[in-house]
């Protein structure tokens, strides 16, 4: 019985991987093998090719140092924190917020059974997103100080502690989050609001990081003495990577145990959160009067309704809204420093400060993907749509406009502070912005053709669609590819162009993508919509 | 007001609806019943275009629901038989959002909305959100939302599931007056009883065919439909 609901658990999550929604069939074995190895290549060469440079950058200095036990904490340390941030408000939703609990419950199955599967499910989500930190943490490590048999099973021993305390912290921060939520009244405000200042101080950490880290090399003996003398146990959990059995043993019993209590807590609350309906404040009707809006407007108002409506929709695919103009602040305030730091760098390749600038705004832009779970999140509703007497043309064009009203506005203030503080001519600065907003369309109209192609609407829980579906992978990481293209091809070749050419050409190249992608939209696009 | 003309409808290589005609005047009220599985929903779906189909055509008030569909649409209301409706809005948003597609005038909705709320008792909850309704709840919104825009052609799968008796009474009384201007509905049901009392005209489908349709009186003559259904059912 376990075992089906693992599956079954397992199979919503990677439905889209095996089952092929348009044609209402299963995959072929090759398409599902391209499917995985596209997922594998997108999070072992986004997310994990980063970590691998910070490891490459700390293992060595820090193991010559006779620390490479602080080299585990620090990588342990960054890999907790982004697994349990990825996770923790899904671990709500996942644990008690699926839409077949009621079926699950009413059926003849244990609900330790029913608890085990969400943890299942918690646990493997947490793990995605950590190994890309333990993975490359572990393999430089092992190549840089060579690999022996005890480094081998610590190494092992230490991925399973990881992802279990990633688990853990879920599990405590998303019962946390349940038990306030079930007292809440604007529970969509207040979950942004915790996540915003969870993610601000995040943020604090990681640009302080950078500052830290190179201290740290520097004076890694005299630190690591300090942490070992004062957290001794910071010392013995870095030491389990060193290949320390005795570390590891202690490490693994106390992870033990707190997976005990984790499961006794959860097993004791979960019924009652799960069924429990929370604190609904009776709102009064009232007759007001009410101002006719037009049909486009009415199907505006409600993406931007279904929007604000969901924390989980706001939080994983709007993000972007608020980083894009904190990007812009932070060229005003912090330009001075960073652009003299960037000619320094690329100085020989000239304007290579104002692409960067551009890639790095469009980069933040791919961040938002709010069109591309929008089609999925229709779910069992889409009904609705269908039957209304409004086009499928304008039912995605609302969803692309609320994209683009959610994306334009922040980034035309951001790219308008790049410009300002770049030492460019005016040509170089009008491409500039040009080139961050074309791109801004292009990708907004991609995030949309993906939730086209690739729909979901057969989900139990809305963090499917929202988190896992292959149209906010594609949207997201083939978004970072692009820019990755366009900054690199800069750094290659491009420079030889001169900056106005080069901006010029992906000005136009854009231009034409977003054209195209929206001329797709308007027709093919919407008859596949209009097949749903 | 409704015609079908040869409508078959493949989910695969299966026939769901295989060469199914049917015409409904205005006034009529017209059931469609059948076994699980035997294409009422999606004969439903077909007409009001939330289905493509392969063969067949099929005409709401002369315009076609391929070739004109927002024509058809702006004619006809659909109460499906499980009402998904937005659970991020509130149930007057809900009402709202639909008006506003149809562009119902301000003082033409409110009026309505007061009417089919209080009618239902359903007013005092208008601004809760609709995740917070009960399926009953649910369907007397779309109840009201369909009726908001004096549709010419209501198609409604199992309207009655879930609905309180008074509820059910009302929605009666509803469809009477509804067909009595004109105006005409196509409705599902497994409830025979109600079919009964309430339909002009019935039509049975069976394996995606059409076995029978006509009066009440030619369709069953001196039997009551259960019997009749039963006997076509077990051919």
């Amino acid at each position: 019985m376990l075992r089906l609901l693992i599956k079954k658990q397992l199979a919503e999550v990677f439905r889209n991987y095996f089952y092929n929604p348009k044609k209402n069939e299963m995959r072929s074995k090759g398409a599902i093998v391209c499917w995985f190895v596209f997922f594998v290549l997108l999070m072992a060469g986004v997310l994990g090719g980063m970590f691998t440079g910070l490891a490459v950058m700390l293992c060595k200095p820090l193991a010559d140092a006779n620390t490479g036990w602080l080299y585990f904490d620090i990588m342990s340390g960054i890999a907790i924190l982004l697994g349990a941030f990825g996770s923790v408000f899904n671990t709500f939703s996942g644990l008690y917020l699926s839409k077949d609990n009621d079926l699950l419950l009413s059926l003849p199955i244990p609900v330790k059974y029913i608890i085990t599967s969400r943890l299942l499910n918690v646990y493997l989500m947490g793990a995605m997103y950590s190994a890309t930190i333990i993975l490359p943490m572990l393999i430089v490590y092992w190549v840089k100080t060579g690999l022996s048999f005890s480094k081998a099973v610590c190494g092992i021993v230490l991925f399973v502690i990881i992802t279990m305390i990633v688990m853990i912290l879920s599990c405590v921060l998303g019962w946390v989050v349940a038990k306030i939520s079930q007292k809440l009244k604007n529970k969509s405000f207040i979950t942004v609001l915790a996540a915003l200042v969870f993610i601000a101080a995040y943020y604090f950490f990681y640009f302080k990081a950078q500052t830290l880290l190179q201290n740290l090399v520097m004076n890694a003996q005299l630190y690591g003495d300090k942490v070992k003398g004062s957290a001794y146990w910071l010392y013995l959990f870095g030491r389990t990577g060193e290949g320390d059995f005795a570390a590891a043993a202690i490490f693994s019993a106390v992870i033990a145990a707190l997976l005990i209590l984790v499961w006794l807590i959860l097993s004791r609350s979960f019924l009652s959160i799960t069924t429990s309906s929370g604190k609904v404040e009776k709102i009064k009707y009232v007759e007001k009067d009410v101002k006719r809006k037009g049909a486009f407007t009415a199907l505006l108002a409600k993406e931007f309704a279904k929007f604000t409506s969901s924390p989980n929709y706001m939080l994983n695919c709007g993000l972007g809204i608020l980083m894009i103009p904190v990007c812009g602040v932070l060229l005003l305030v912090k330009g001075s420093a960073l652009l003299p730091l960037l000619d320094s760098v690329f100085g020989e390749r000239s304007g290579c400060t104002g692409v960067l600038i551009c890639s790095a705004l469009c980069a933040m832009s791919s961040i938002n993907d709010i069109a591309a779970p929008s089609v999925s999140l229709e779910g069992k509703s889409l009904w609705i749509a269908k039957v209304l007497p409004v086009t499928p043309k304008s039912v995605l064009r609302a969803k692309l406009s609320m994209h683009l009203i959610l994306t334009l506005i922040p980034m035309l203030f951001a790219v308008i502070c790049g410009a300002v503080v770049v030492n460019a001519s005016l040509a170089e600065k009008l491409l500039m912005c040009a080139v961050a907003l074309l791109f801004t369309l292009f990708s907004s109209a991609g995030a949309l053709a993906a939730g086209v192609k690739m729909p979901n609407l057969n989900w139990t829980n809305e963090i499917v669609p929202i988190k896992q579906g292959g149209a906010v992978i594609t949207a997201m990481f083939g978004g970072w590819l692009v820019v990755a293209a366009f900054a690199g091809l800069y750094m290659l070749v491009g420079y030889k162009l001169g900056a106005v050419p080069y901006l010029g050409i992906w000005a136009v190249l854009f231009a034409a993508g977003f054209v195209l992608l929206l001329r797709w939209l308007d027709t093919k696009g919407s008859r596949a919509f209009a097949e749903l | 007001m409704l015609k079908i003309e040869n409508l078959t409808k493949q989910y695969g290589s299966k026939k769901a609806v295989d060469d199914l005609s049917l015409h409904i005047r205005p006034g009529e009220i017209y059931g469609f019943i059948g076994h699980n599985g035997a294409g009422k929903t999606t004969t439903l779906k077909c007409i009001v275009g939330i289905l493509s189909f392969e063969a067949g055509e099929i005409h709401i008030d002369g315009n076609s629901i391929k070739t004109e569909p927002l024509k058809c649409k702006r004619e006809l209301a659909y109460i499906p038989d499980n009402p998904d409706i937005y659970e991020f809005m509130s149930g007057i948003k809900y009402l709202n959002f639909v008006a506003d597609i149809f562009e119902i005038p301000e003082n033409e909705r409110q009026e309505k909305i007061r009417k089919y709320g209080d009618m239902f008792e359903l007013t005092k909850d208008l601004a809760q959100p609709v995740s917070s309704y009960s399926h009953g709840m649910k369907q007397k919104l779309a109840i009201i939302s369909a009726w908001m825009h004096s549709p010419k052609l209501i198609i409604m799968d199992e309207p009655f599931v879930g609905l309180d008796p008074k509820a059910s009474h009302l929605l009666k009384e509803m469809m009477h007056e509804h067909c009595k201007k004109g105006n005409a509905i196509f409705f599902s049901t497994h409830v025979l009883e109600v079919a009964e009392k309430l339909c002009d005209k019935v039509a049975i489908i069976k394996q995606g065919r059409l076995i029978k349709s006509g009066t009440m009186e030619d369709v069953k003559g001196d039997d009551s439909l259960e019997d009749v259904f039963l006997e076509l059912e077990a051919e």
